[in-house]
This record gives C-alpha cells, structure tokens and sequence, in this order.
C-alpha cells in the first residue's frame, strides 16, 4: 500500500483545498466542523421557521400533515446530531489540545476522519431530501409507526442509516478525546489542575463512546425490521414497541448530557475570565460534572412515564430524575459564586455565558416539574416538553456555544467579532429565544399536544401561537446578524494573543496558533496557569506583552496529512448509501474502507519526507 | 470596595436601562401568566374528578416551588450582575476559590427538597393507580387507539349489554371508570386533561388507568363534554385524532345504553340509504350492535397487509345520531359537515384511510350523487 | 503500523494506541451488551418454534467455543514470540491463530445453515432474529480479527515484528482476547442457560 503513495504522493502542505481535504491538523479541522454544522443549523433553522409559520394560526394549511412531519422530524435530528453533537466537537476539536498544552490530538488522522464521516453522513441524511423520501416519524421515530407498513417509503432508513453513519464519526472522536485528555497533558497539568471545559470534554467523551453502542444496536435492529424481515419491534412477530423506547432512551439520556456538558465547561471558562477571578468551587463543578455523567445513565425512563411501565418503575425514575437535579444546581451556584464579587466585564461572550445560566435556570426548572411523574402525565407530549427542550438546548447549548464563539474567536483568527454587533446578535437571541419558548409553557398546560400540524381556533391556542411565530422572526434575525459579524469582522484590525486576560495557557501562544501550537511544551504551575505565568511575571518586574516566540514549524516534528481519512470516509458513507440504494455499493464501500484502513496503518503518522 | 452610592455614576445610564429591561421582562411574564392560563376545552388548569385533581395539586405545588426557586435564584444572579459589574479603575478583585461549608448546605438543602417533592409524589403516584376502596362500583371500558380513531368497548355497560362505539365516549358521573388501553396498530395515547393525565395505547400491551368525574366539580348541568386528544404521534392525522368524553347521569346514560342498537325506523328517503351503505360501507363499517370479533380481526389483518380495496378497522356507527362530533371529535356531526365528509373525506382528514381503501373513493371524491348521499345522511342519522 | 515504538511523552506512561484500545473495547462492550439485553428481554417471547431446546446443540458449540478459546492461548503464544524476537514463532503463532479462529467461523456457517434448515430464521420468530443478530456480530468481530491476523503475520514474515514492535501484536492480542470473552458470555447465556428454552406448549419437566 505504501506504494499507493509514489502514484498519489503523501500532502505535505496546507496549500489549497487539497490542503484542506487532507489536514489533521486538529485547528483546521475545528474549522471544518463548525463552518459544516453552522450551514446544517440554518437548515434546521428554516424548517423551524416552516413549522412556526404553519402553527401561527388555528386550522391553517401552508403546509400538508406529511411534510409537516417531515419538518419537525429533520429540524430536531439536525440540531442533535449535525448542529450541537458538531459544535461542541469544533470547540474540542481547537481548544483541548490547546488548553492542555499539546500540539495535536492523540489521533490525528482518526479526528479528521470523524470530521468526513461526520459531513458524509450528513450529506446522506439530508439526500433524503431530493428522492422525496424523508424521516417523519420524530426525531426518537419510536417504533411501531417507524416499521412497515406504517413508514413506508424509505424516509425511516435514510435516518437510521445515516444516523449509524454519524454514529460512527462520534464514536472515534470519544475515543480520540478521551485519550487525548488523559494521556496528552503537559508536565504539572493534573487532573485537578485541568479547565473545566477540559473535564466537562472528558466526561462528555466517555459519555459518547458508552452511550453510542446502544442506539447502534436500537438502529441496527430497525433497519433489519424494515428490509430483512425480524421483529424486534414489530407486534405482529412478538416484538414489543417498548424495547425501542428502552434502547433509545438509554442512549438518549446520556445524549443530552453530551449536548449540554460542553456548553457548561465553555461557560465555565468565559465567566472566571470576565469576572476576573477563578471559578469558584472548581472541584465541587468538576465532581457535579461527573455525579451527572454518572447518574444520567440512571434517570432514562422519565422519557417514558406515559408508557404503562408501572407505579414501580415510574416511582425509581422519579426519584432518580430528582436528585438529578441537585449537581446541576451546584453548579448554576458555583457559577453564581464566580461572579460574586468579581469585577464583571460585559463582553458578548460574557453576555451570552450569563444569559446560559439564566436561561439553562428556566429549562432545569421546567426539568424538575416533568420529574415528578403524575405531573408529567399531563406534561409529557405536550408543547410544555417542547419549551423545556428549547430552553435547555437553545437557551443551554447554543447560547454557550456562542459564548464559546466569540470567546475564542481571537484565538481562533487572530481578530475579534464586533462587539456592538455581537450585543445586538445577544439581544435579539435572548428576546427571540424568551418570544418563542416561554409561551409554549402555558400552550402545554392548556392542552397543547405536540406534532400535531394544525389545531382548532376553539382552544383558544392561537394567541400564544402567533407570539411564538413572531418570537421566531426575531430569532431569524439574530442569526442574520451574527452573519453579517463574521463577514464585517474579517477585515477589523488584529488584536494580542490575549485580549481578555485570560487564564488558560491557550492563550500564551500566537493568535492564529502555529501549526505546532507550542514551541516548547509548557510546565503547567497550577489551575488558572496563564494567570499564574502573568502574576509571576508582573511580579518580577517583566510583565508579559507578547505571545510565546514563533519558531521554524519545520524544527518541531508534527504529524503529516493524509489523504487516507477523507478515503476511508467515503468507504463508510458508501456502505451506507449502498444499504439504501444498490446492496452491491455496500460491498465496494467496505472494501474502500478496509483498503484505506490497512494503507492507513501501514502510513507512519509523519511522512520520512517531511523533516524529522 | 467602592461604596454603593457611587453605583450609578457613569454607568447610571446603562444600569437603568438594565432595570428597565429587568422590569420589562417581569412584567411581560406576569401578564403571560395571566393571559396564558385559560380553562378552555384541553386545559389542565381546571380538573373534574379527582385523578386530575390530585395531579394539579402536585402540580401547583411544584409552580410555586419552580417559582419562588426562578426568583429566588435569578434574583441573586441579576443582582450579581448589577451589583459586581466592572467600573473604571476597579482593583483586581478577591481571588476566591470556593466556600466548603457552603457548598455542602447548597448540596444538602436541594437534596431535602427535591427527595421530598420525589416522595409525594411517588405516594401520589401509587395513591392514584386504583379507585378508593368502598365507593360505587366502576364501569369498565376498553379504549383501543387506531390510525386516527378511538373505539370504545363497554364488556358491560348495564344488565350485560355489549357496547362499542367510537370517538364519544359516555360515562356516568360520580362513578370510577376503569380503562383498558390497547392499540391495534401503532402507539397512540389517551388523554382527557380535565379527567386525569395520559397513557398511551401501546400494541401488545393493556395499559390500566382509571378517572372519575365529580358532579360537584363540573360547575354546568349534566350532560357535559369534555374534550380528549391523541397524545403520541400516531402518522398523517395525529393532530386530527381527537374525542370527546360526554359526562351524564346514571339514569340517562343507562337510557342511552337500552336504546343502543335498536333496529332503526326507516324513512322512505332513508331505504335507498340502507342500501347504499349495505353496499359500500359494511366492509369495515358495522351499523347493528357491537363489532363481531371475527369480522374485526379480518378488517385488522386486512389493515395490517393489505392495499386498495382491503377492509380496515373503522368506527362502529351503530350510534352515530347520538354523537355530536364528526371523523374523531374533529368537527360537529350535522347533515352539511357529514355531506362533505362523506363526499371527500380526504379535504378534511388528509390521510383519512376511508379515501385510500374505500372502492367508492377510487376516483377521488366519492362516486355518488348528491341524491345518493343525501339518503344515506338520512339512514345514518335515523340510527340510534 | 509496524515501526519503532514511538518514545513519545504520554501523561500516563501508558502508550496511546494501547489506552485506545482498552476504552475501544469497553465501548464495545456497550455495543454487545444491548444485543445480548435484547436476547435476554426476548427469552421466552417468541409466538413459534422452532425454540431454542429444539435447535441449540451445546455439544456441538463446546467444540468450537474450545477451539477459540484455544486460538486465545495461540495469540498468547504469538505476543510472547514477538517479545522474544523469534520470527518464526510469531508467524507460525499468528497464523495458527487466525486458523482457529477460522475453524471456529467454519463451525458458525456450519451452524448457522444448520439452524436455517430446521427452520430457524432472522424473520420467523424472535429466538432467530436475536439469535443471528447477536452471534452474526460476533462473528464479523472474529472475521475483522482473522483479517487482521493474517496480515499481522505477512508483516511478520517480513520481519517487521519484533521486540520493538509488540505494541501492535499486544493490541491485537487485546481485541482477540476480548472477542473470546465476549464469546463466553454469548455461549453461557444462549446456550448453556437459554438452550433449554421451550415454547410455551411444552409443560416444564417435559
């Protein structure tokens, strides 16, 4: 296979988009991620904008019941798996490496090849699109409505293939992380001196290669029930829908955990950083991060307190579910307590963080109400639920992810977003987010159900409806904003490697990084180090100005691009396109991968002719 | 640390425009509670039997705690903001890193709280699985789910008499009423939000609940109609799969139940009628008395495997005159609403299965004239 | 694959491809572990036969679940050939290996067609999708391991494995390992607890 590389030559360089299709280097790689999940939000972002139009009045008919389905099917599996899942996988993807003083993943060319199957899978999913057959069965498509002859056309296989596609890409990119974390860090970096966002990365990382496996096998099983002919859930043949609801909902749990832990380590690094002073209760927030890894393995059946598990089942769950809530309190007061007496800066990122904590309040509350089971049977399947997702993943997740954006956007490209913009980008998300979602509370408790496309004016729903409708114009806004930020802040001026002061040892090196992130690998003086490098230095008469030194990138042996990953990538998408077009694509497909695997391994992570 | 007075010196403009958001947004969330809590048709606000009832007193509990909680901890955090906000020439601040005997009351006191929401209610939970002991004696129904219908089945609605019926549902006042739910297809989920909260109808299973509505919470004379949904997406008309629950007392319901499936007189203008339906509606619809179980179990497998022109489980119409609602609570029964329903059902259920496997739908609307569907109004609504 | 061990800095001492491949394998555990709950939940459902006591041999699967057992102490024998440089043992071990473990796929497809023509399939009841599904991945773990065995010993009669090199016989040696075991806990449950297993017209005892 070596020989493969005399025809097509090993890249060397970062020249061109071949460049591009070939890095490993984990900063580009962020890049890839986040530019290809921000283009999937907008489109989830439009169906959103469908469904809202459609719901704004009683008994309308913009759009018919199928296509309905089919949008709040594709708006919500978008946002899960190709908007937040990549988002947070972009800011691992640039900042752990960074923040714990390595100079790339322990895998490099495995990140870039989640990266591909990550895009690849999402090209498949969306290609459902243009055959017209698109998932409609909800984004958890429980079974028995998800097998035949109740989804009949191939919309539920596109989503199960195409999800075991993506599967895979999160998979190894636990894998690469959890590693990463624990085996990468820089000399003095104990595991008690590591940024939270670092630990929350780790939990989240363990949390994805654990709960992963399960809805392969959930997947697995439906797409053999509908087109080999078993029964695992199908009633006719012994199967019993409720295993579905088990397997999902034992993967899904964990999975919201892994869609908000992120976006809590990101919060907990722009907070200390604008407030001046550390996060307070570090080991409390670490230790809340893993009681809630932990017990979120405990806590699945809540998802299914209408099911007719039984006063018993339900009553653990409840249980359970409530004292779920008590580590993540902890931290909403630890973080409270970092800004106690602290010195507040409002920067966008800053503003974002605390409208996370803010708004994550409101969704964990709504979370303790659904908790208490015979409660949630007059919660569960209603807009209520809807308005405890959006505040916890839209007020949680995407606020802190923002916060994260224009945090690290220096670091990122060496210049900021414009600050006036990114307040108003903040202002309109916030007003919008509120608009939107917190009329969904009363629409739930008045009867509201959800997925349905239509409902009667008699209800007296419409109301809310249209506050809802209008909620999501602003939203719409926001994000055009935020747009035009990116654009307008391409030519402002650069700014220092540090311009926040901030504490972590990112920050001590140029802003874009080198490829070789640091010259020498630092000797890490505690939490907060960079804080602690610029108090010793300010201490000593030499207060710190410039980033760490650049050197010549070919003095420090980095690991080489690949084509292999993006390779192997297609061998993969192909084995799932071929299983839902031409079996004997399949075939080819593993081929392709087994070929890329094996030539991969026998390529030494840096080529002989790059030097060193 | 400066002192307070000085708090609004050159930042006081943008502190009060702080305050004024602030003060906005409480504002916008009490007028939304006011305006947004109604009492109408499907709200859970108002509950008439005591299911209901136990679940909104957990409930309302739970609001104030979520509450006084959301004040009580956002308040901290807004005052933090305003209070700790940066100004001009600040000194680095305390570099504190945490307060032990804190965190652990922090821990501690959430955990008292919220183990004791979680007991209540887990007592709450197990209280409400059965009707008291001693009180009178509860009427059975099984309620089987069906793409986009409900079917109610009486074993014994009175002196041993079977009834089903479809999409209404009556129930005696002041009597439990004890429901077995199934489904014949995919899951669905039974919910009447003013009776009690929902189950879901799930194939292979028989899930058990029970409600009750109390005469003294019903604050309107007998007979009452509460509205029920379908709450588990269920395909195409989920969002049109709707009920009704009529509320009577014992002597008309009993009344109700002696006049089920008495032969029906027949006009003139209603016999072309009868022939009619005899001869295109009795593969899946039945007209005279409870559904025979083989006839259902042959309309299911055809359902189940079958394409055009195979029967389906569809809603018994023995009673249909007595209803008041229309293709599952969606709209009211009336001679108009019924004429277009029976000439295009697909205009207002779309993915209704009478259009797809019905032979007379073959062509689109229906394939009779206005005459023809007339007569058989008449023969549907001269039933009992 | 196959150059010298990498000298490079890991926080733990631990080498990276190894700690990749111990939380690779408790991921996996994960994976089979919900096929395994599906078998367990579906034990006893099944509407028609033929039922596991009518179909399971455990004689039979004794044989080969030794036989894999026995290509684990092979592998074992390879990984200790390699750490003493003896490049005929590592390729003769390897290879005896790979041929166990495809002595043991031969007994699967033997099975399976077996199975198939007492009237067990993936859609006739539950006991055959639970069955084939679980046991079929399993079986497609050892292929993946077979394959990649054989390669490991082309490297080998290359003489590009040695003393330098056992990381990448030890991870291999890992994956193998851990397919074995998983296929012990496959063999207990399905078939010497489960493959007593009737229908539900069959009085106990008889």
């Amino acid at each position: 296979m070596a020989t493969i590389t005399s025809v097509i030559p090993r890249p060397t360089s970062y020249a061109g988009i071949w460049g591009w299709m070939t890095t490993v280097d984990h900063k580009r790689i962020a890049v890839l991620y986040g530019v290809t999940a921000f283009i999937f939000m907008l489109i989830a972002g439009i169906e959103a904008g469908v469904i809202r139009m459609q719901l704004a009045s009683a008994d309308n008919d913009l759009i018919a019941p199928g296509a309905y389905n089919q949008m709040f099917t594709m708006h919500a599996t978008t946002m899960v798996f190709m908007v937040i899942m990549p988002l947070s996988v972009s800011f691992f993807n640039f900042v752990i490496p960074l923040a714990i003083g390595a100079r790339d993943v322990a895998f490099p060319r495995l990140n870039a090849l989640s990266f591909w199957i990550f895009l690849f899978g999402g090209i498949l999913m969306h290609v459902s699109f243009v055959v017209g057959q698109v998932p409609d069965a909800g984004w958890f498509s429980y079974a028995n409505l998800s097998e035949k002859p109740f989804s009949a056309d191939r919309g539920l296989d596109y989503w199960a293939i195409s999800l075991l596609v993506m599967g895979t890409s999160s998979v190894a990119g636990g894998l690469n992380f959890v590693v990463t974390i624990i085996n990468l860090r820089a000399p003095g970096m104990s595991l008690m001196r590591m940024p939270v966002f670092v630990w929350m990365t780790l939990i989240t990382s363990l949390l994805l290669i654990l709960a992963f496996p399960v809805i392969t096998v959930g997947l697995i099983e439906l797409v053999m029930d509908r087109n080999f002919g078993t029964h695992f859930f199908v009633p006719s043949g012994g199967g019993d829908p409720v295993l579905w609801q088990h397997l999902f909902w034992v993967f899904g749990h964990p999975e919201v955990y892994i869609l908000i832990l992120p976006p809590m380590g990101v919060v907990s690094e722009v907070l200390p950083t604008f407030s001046r002073k550390p996060l307070f209760g570090y080991p409390f927030v670490i230790f809340s991060g893993i009681v809630i890894g932990i017990m979120g393995w405990a806590v699945w059946s809540h998802h299914m307190f209408t099911v007719g598990l039984g006063p018993v089942a339900n009553s653990v769950f409840t249980i359970t579910t409530m004292l779920i809530a008590v580590p993540t309190g902890v931290k909403i007061f630890n973080w409270i307590g970092t800004l106690w007496k602290g010195s507040i800066e409002f920067t966008t990122a800053m503003m974002f963080a605390l409208g996370f904590v803010a708004l994550f309040i409101v969704g964990g509350l709504s979370g303790v109400s659904h908790a208490v089971s015979p409660s949630d049977f007059q919660q569960q399947d209603t807009y209520y639920i809807v308005a405890h997702i959006h505040y916890v993943l839209f007020g949680g997740s995407i606020f802190g992810i923002f916060a994260g954006t224009y945090y690290w956007w220096p670091k990122i490209t060496g210049k900021m977003l414009n600050e006036t913009l990114g307040r108003l980008h903040f202002w309109l998300l916030f007003i919008g987010m509120n608009l939107t979602f917190f009329p969904m509370h009363f629409l739930g408790m008045n009867g509201m159900p959800r997925r349905i496309y239509t409902y009667s004016a008699e209800f007296g729903w419409e109301y809310m409806n249209q506050l809802a409708s209008l909620g999501y114009v602003v939203l719409f806004i926001a994000f055009l904003v935020f747009i035009h930020n990116v654009f307008y802040s391409r030519n402002s001026r650069r700014v220092s490697h540090d311009p926040w002061d901030a504490p972590g040892v990112e920050w001590s090196i140029a802003s874009p990084p080198p490829p070789y992130n640091f010259a020498e690998v630092p000797q890490i003086l505690g939490r907060d180090h960079y804080w602690i490098v610029k108090e010793n230095a300010e201490a000593a008469g030499t207060p710190i100005t410039e980033p760490e030194p650049l050197v010549d990138p070919n003095s420090i042996h980095m690991p080489s691009p690949s084509y292999w990953p993006i390779f192997t990538a297609v061998g993969v998408a192909l084995i799932g396109g071929g299983l839902l077009s031409h079996y004997a694509l399949s075939f080819v497909g593993g081929a392709i991968a087994m070929l890329g695997a094996i030539a991969w391994s026998n390529e030494p992570t840096t080529a002989p002719s790059d030097h060193h | 640390m400066q002192s307070s007075s000085n708090s609004n010196r050159s930042t006081g403009r943008r502190s009060s425009l702080k305050n004024r958001t602030v003060l906005f947004g409480l504002a916008a969330a009490l007028f939304l509670f006011a305006v947004g809590c109604s009492k109408d048709g499907q709200s859970t606000w108002e509950a008439f039997g005591p299911v209901a009832q136990k679940q909104l007193d957990l409930f309302n509990v739970l609001l104030w705690v979520m509450v006084a909680t959301f004040i009580l901890v956002e308040g901290v955090l807004l005052y933090a903001i305003v209070r700790y906000r940066r100004r001009p020439g600040d000194p680095k601040p305390p570099q504190i890193h945490g307060n032990t005997s804190l965190e652990i009351a922090l821990t501690i006191i959430p955990t008292i709280l919220v183990l004791a929401l979680g007991i209540w209610s887990v007592f709450t939970l197990f209280e409400l699985q059965d009707p008291p002991e001693g009180g009178p004696e509860p009427l059975q129904v099984t309620v089987t789910g069906h793409q986009w219908w409900f079917e109610f089945e009486y074993p014994d609605a009175g002196g041993g008499k079977k009834i089903i019926t479809a999409n209404e549902m009556r129930i005696p006042v002041d009597r439990p009423i004890e429901i077995a739910l199934e489904s014949d297809d995919v899951i669905h989920s039974f919910w009447v939000p003013k009776l009690a909260g929902k189950l879901d109808m799930v194939p292979t299973h028989v899930n058990r609940m029970w409600f009750q509505a109390d005469s003294d919470k019903l604050n309107e004379d007998l007979p009452v109609t509460l509205y029920g949904q379908c709450a588990e997406l269920c395909g195409l008309a989920h969002a049109l799969m709707r009920f009704r629950v009529t509320v009577m007392d014992q002597d008309d319901f009993d009344s109700w139940v002696a006049a089920y499936g008495a032969p029906p007189t027949i006009s003139d203008k209603a016999k072309k009628g009868q022939q009619l339906f005899a001869a295109n509606c009795t593969l899946c619809h039945t007209i005279d008395g409870p559904d025979d179980p083989a006839l259902s179990a042959s309309r299911l497998t055809g359902f189940l495997t079958g394409g055009d022109i195979t029967p389906v489980p569809a809603p018994n119409l023995t009673d249909l005159r007595t209803r008041q609602t229309l293709a599952s609570g969606i709209t009211d029964l009336n001679e108009t609403s019924l004429h277009e329903w029976i000439r295009n059902p697909e205009d207002i259920k779309p993915g209704n299965y009478m259009s797809e496997r019905a032979v007379m739908y073959q062509n689109g609307p229906a394939s009779l004239t206005d005459e023809e569907i007339d007569s058989l109004i008449g023969y549907l609504l001269d039933l009992r | 694959m196959a150059h010298a061990v990498e000298h490079e800095y890991t926080t733990t001492g631990l080498n990276h491809r190894k700690m990749l491949m111990w939380v690779f394998l408790g991921s996996d555990c994960l994976f089979f572990g919900s096929l395994i709950a599906t078998y367990m939940v579906y034990r006893g459902q099944s509407l028609v036969g033929p039922y596991p006591i009518d179909i399971i041999d455990i004689p039979l699967t004794t044989v080969s679940t030794f036989v894999l057992l026995m290509s684990s102490f092979a592998m074992v024998q390879a990984l200790s050939a390699t750490q003493a440089d003896n490049k005929r043992g590592i390729v003769n071990w390897l290879l005896f290996t790979a041929f166990l473990g495809a002595i043991f796929i031969g007994f699967q497809i033997y099975e399976f067609n077996a199975f198939k023509n007492e009237g067990l399939t993936l859609g006739g009841n539950l006991f055959g999708a639970t069955f084939f599904t679980l046991t079929g991945f399993h079986g497609a773990h050892v292929t993946l391991g077979i394959i990649w065995l054989v390669a490991m010993a082309i490297l080998g009669a290359k003489g590009r494995l040695g003393p330098d090199t056992a990381l990448d016989v030890e991870l291999l040696g890992l994956y193998w390992h851990f397919v074995d075991i998983v296929w012990i806990v496959i063999f207990t449950l399905l078939y010497l607890i489960g493959g007593f297993d009737a229908g539900p017209s069959v009085m106990p005892g008889g």
